[in-house]
């Protein structure tokens, strides 16, 4: 065949995979521009309780620097994101680790161990609800019972933040095991067998091999979280709806309820416009870090 | 205008419209009109909701139309009403909805459809407009337009433990002072059980507070401002607030009706403030069934004042088919449904159907019914469906007299801090109309 002809043949084919891929490209395209879009030209009308509509500009957008509650739900949104990814990188690791190394583990624990994050939110939320409970539930109890004072957990806007960040570290602690235990099991042996050569101890081992060739790992399964806790609603609207106060109405809990309970979709479009910068923001430093720490 | 001057302007003239109106065209009535239709329902999964689609399989043998139910908890259910009505979509064609909380929002919006002249002219003979429950009829009425029909009364009552006060020496309550003196002496007498628990999670609070203030002599708005900084407001926030923080459960300020039933019901409380819903949740297990009296919550300076609200059976305005909706309201809100529903705990809003032998006989089987009952038509002669702020943002209004009182419940502010912060607000959300 000429290069003519392969170049026209090599053309046609690409043509017919175009071609065979573009509704899949436009209807995915249209799914996610869509509603983006949509939501973007509400952030610019403003909406009365009754329903009665009028374009403001960017009157929504330069409320949100005036209005205390979104800075407070701001700051709430950042100490649960810190806290809780902190807690779940860190226990995360250690369960992997764990996980790892104990290779007689029967099946059945293993899938105990991470069988928190297969619970829908909801109902793990309702679970902590009940045991936290104050006067009825067994955290209050099993603390009574070792002698120690009771808490208020949830209901306590001083504890509320550490309190859903470790429900939320309970329930995701074990997938970011997962994406780690992963990362451990492709980590080349020649490595660990030249560090046992050369006489290093388990934690220098750790510290000097295994965290640096982890990190990469560590840094996605961060992306991932950080993606998941920007945006972190379920388990606060079903134990605290915000409360009590306002010490746990995170950005996305405020825009909920300014959009459905108080009926002003454009100034929530707004908040969760600028929810949604904030998440692309953390995504691309955390992709940065990445390409730092990759390999 | 409280029940019983609606009683006299508005009710009695009205009722001798329908018993004119409706005799006239009971005649033509046909339940089959609208037979191979589909009427979708958006409906709460709430417990009145349960009842009534228990019986989903005779409306569409009685009329041959289909049901078709778009069910949510509470929360989502309006959710997806914003949604479908901000889009101006069909897709819903009758909807629950409480008038005393989103009335004056959704008619403002033109949410409703106007059911006063179906309730008049397309009725069938046993359907009795007039024999529901006037209150609610007024609460759901709104510029003239009658919004919804009533599909049960409810309203906050009065839970106590007749052993816990007979032990410590302590009569029934007959006002408020008397509840806060038994809270005192309950708390030096058991220190194993709460005295006294009510609603304290934000949202949820205006619910009860709004029995409290009325009794106590409160209003909401006067002159057309806020009034929470009135001295009968402050009262009302003060004692409220004092009663839940002095004598309540730890981490009161996240209770609504959920975890104040499971508390009462496990004996663990003294005094519950709550929904007369919650009966069946309270009795559930029959631990309470014997030690358990129940009244409307003592009076205040201003008496009794109780709260009543019910869910109430919309038809959306963007309905291409009201009348055939109007039909599935028609038969819920019916005097036979109603009697079905009631038979399973769900008050009804129908005199005729709470005075039936059968329901009679179903309270008459315990003791706590016939109290149940007899709070309840308290609720319905004395009842103010006022529950929050009378303006169309009456939700958000919640939130400002919820935040007042869980300020204080954790000493965060003093009572003058929080109702000026409160009247601030509300100020604001009432200059918005």
């Amino acid at each position: 065949m000429s290069d003519a002809a392969a170049t026209l043949t090599h053309d046609r084919q690409r043509l017919e995979l175009s071609a065979l891929s573009a509704p899949a490209v436009v209807f995915t395209v249209a799914m996610i521009a869509f509603p983006v879009i949509y939501t973007v030209w509400l952030g610019f009308q403003s909406f009365s309780s009754t329903g009665k509509q009028s374009y403001v500009g960017l009157a929504n957008y330069a409320r949100l620097v005036s209005d205390h509650e979104f800075w407070h739900g701001l700051w709430v949104t950042i100490a649960l994101y810190v806290l809780s990814l902190a807690l779940q990188l860190v226990l995360g690791v250690w369960l992997a680790l764990v996980l790892f190394h104990a290779k007689r583990l029967p099946g059945i624990v293993r899938s105990l161990f991470i069988s928190p994050f297969m619970m829908p939110p909801v109902v793990a939320g309702m679970m902590w609800l009940v045991i936290l409970d104050p006067s009825l539930g067994a955290a209050n109890y099993i603390l009574q019972s070792l002698g120690l004072p009771p808490s208020e957990w949830l209901a306590s806007p001083t504890w509320v933040i550490p309190t859903v960040a470790l429900i939320d570290t309970w329930q995701w602690t074990p997938y970011v095991a997962l994406i780690v235990l992963g990362g451990l099991q492709s980590l080349p042996p020649s490595v660990y067998e030249a560090a046992q050569i050369d006489g290093a101890s388990p934690f220098k081992t750790f510290q000097r091999i295994t965290l640096p060739l982890l990190l990469p790992t560590i840094v996605t399964a961060a992306i991932l979280r950080s993606v998941d806790l920007l945006r972190f609603f379920d388990i606060i609207y079903i134990t605290t709806q915000g409360g009590p106060g306002n010490a746990s109405n995170t950005l996305n809990i405020y825009g909920f309820r300014v959009g459905f309970e108080f009926f002003n979709i454009g100034y929530a479009s707004a908040l969760m416009l600028t929810l949604t910068a904030i998440v692309f923001g953390a995504v691309l430093a955390c992709n940065r870090l990445r390409g730092a720490v990759a390999w | 205008m409280n029940a019983r001057m609606f009683a006299a302007r508005v009710a009695l003239p009205a009722l001798a419209v329908f018993a004119v109106c409706s005799d006239g065209r009971a005649a033509d009535f046909d339940w089959k009109k609208f037979q191979g239709k589909t009427v979708t329902f958006l409906a709460n999964n709430n417990p009145v909701a349960q009842a009534l689609l228990a019986y989903k399989d005779d409306f569409e043998k009685q009329t041959g139309m289909t049901l078709k139910v778009d069910g949510y908890q509470e929360q989502q259910m309006r959710q997806r009403l914003v949604t479908v009505m901000n889009a101006h979509s069909d897709e819903v064609d009758v909807f629950m909805t409480l008038p005393s909380r989103e009335g004056e929002q959704f008619a403002a919006a033109g949410w409703y459809a106007d059911l006063s002249a179906m309730a008049k002219n397309d009725v069938a003979k046993e359907y009795d407009p007039a024999g529901l429950s006037q209150a609610l009829l007024k609460a759901a009425t709104f510029g003239g337009k009658l919004t919804s029909m009533p599909m049960n009364i409810e309203g906050p009552i009065f839970y106590y433990r007749t052993d816990i006060f007979k032990k410590c020496g302590i009569e029934q309550p007959k006002t408020i002072k008397d509840v806060q003196a038994a809270a005192e002496k309950i708390k030096a007498c058991d220190s194993s059980v709460t005295p006294f628990v009510s609603r304290g999670l934000k949202p949820a609070i205006a619910y009860t507070f709004s029995n409290m203030l009325h009794n106590i002599g409160g209003s909401y708005v006067a002159g057309g401002k806020s009034n929470l900084c009135s001295a009968k407001g402050k009262e009302a926030l003060d004692t409220y607030s004092r009663l839940l923080r002095d004598f309540g459960p730890p981490g009161v300020v996240n209770y609504s009706f959920q975890q104040i039933s499971a508390l009462y019901r496990s004996g663990r409380a003294a005094m519950s403030f709550e929904s007369s819903n919650e009966l069946r949740t309270v009795m559930d297990g029959g631990a309470r069934l014997k030690d358990t009296a129940l009244i409307p919550f003592p009076a205040g300076e201003a008496g009794q004042v109780p709260t009543v609200i019910g869910w109430g059976m919309a038809v959306s305005s963007h309905s291409k088919q009201p009348d055939a909706a109007w039909y599935f309201v028609q038969w819920a809100t019916s005097p036979a449904v109603q009697k079905k529903m009631a038979l399973q705990g769900i008050a009804p809003p129908r005199p005729s159907v709470a005075s039936d032998p059968e329901y009679r006989k179903w309270i008459d089987e315990e003791p706590v019914r016939k109290e149940w009952q007899a709070a309840l038509d308290v609720l319905a002669t004395k009842g103010s469906s006022e529950v929050g702020y009378p303006i169309v943002a009456n939700p958000e209004s919640r939130e400002f007299i919820g935040q007042a009182v869980q300020d204080l419940i954790l000493k965060q502010k003093t009572v003058d801090q929080a109702c000026a912060d409160a009247d601030k607000a509300l100020d604001a959300l009432i200059a918005q109309k």
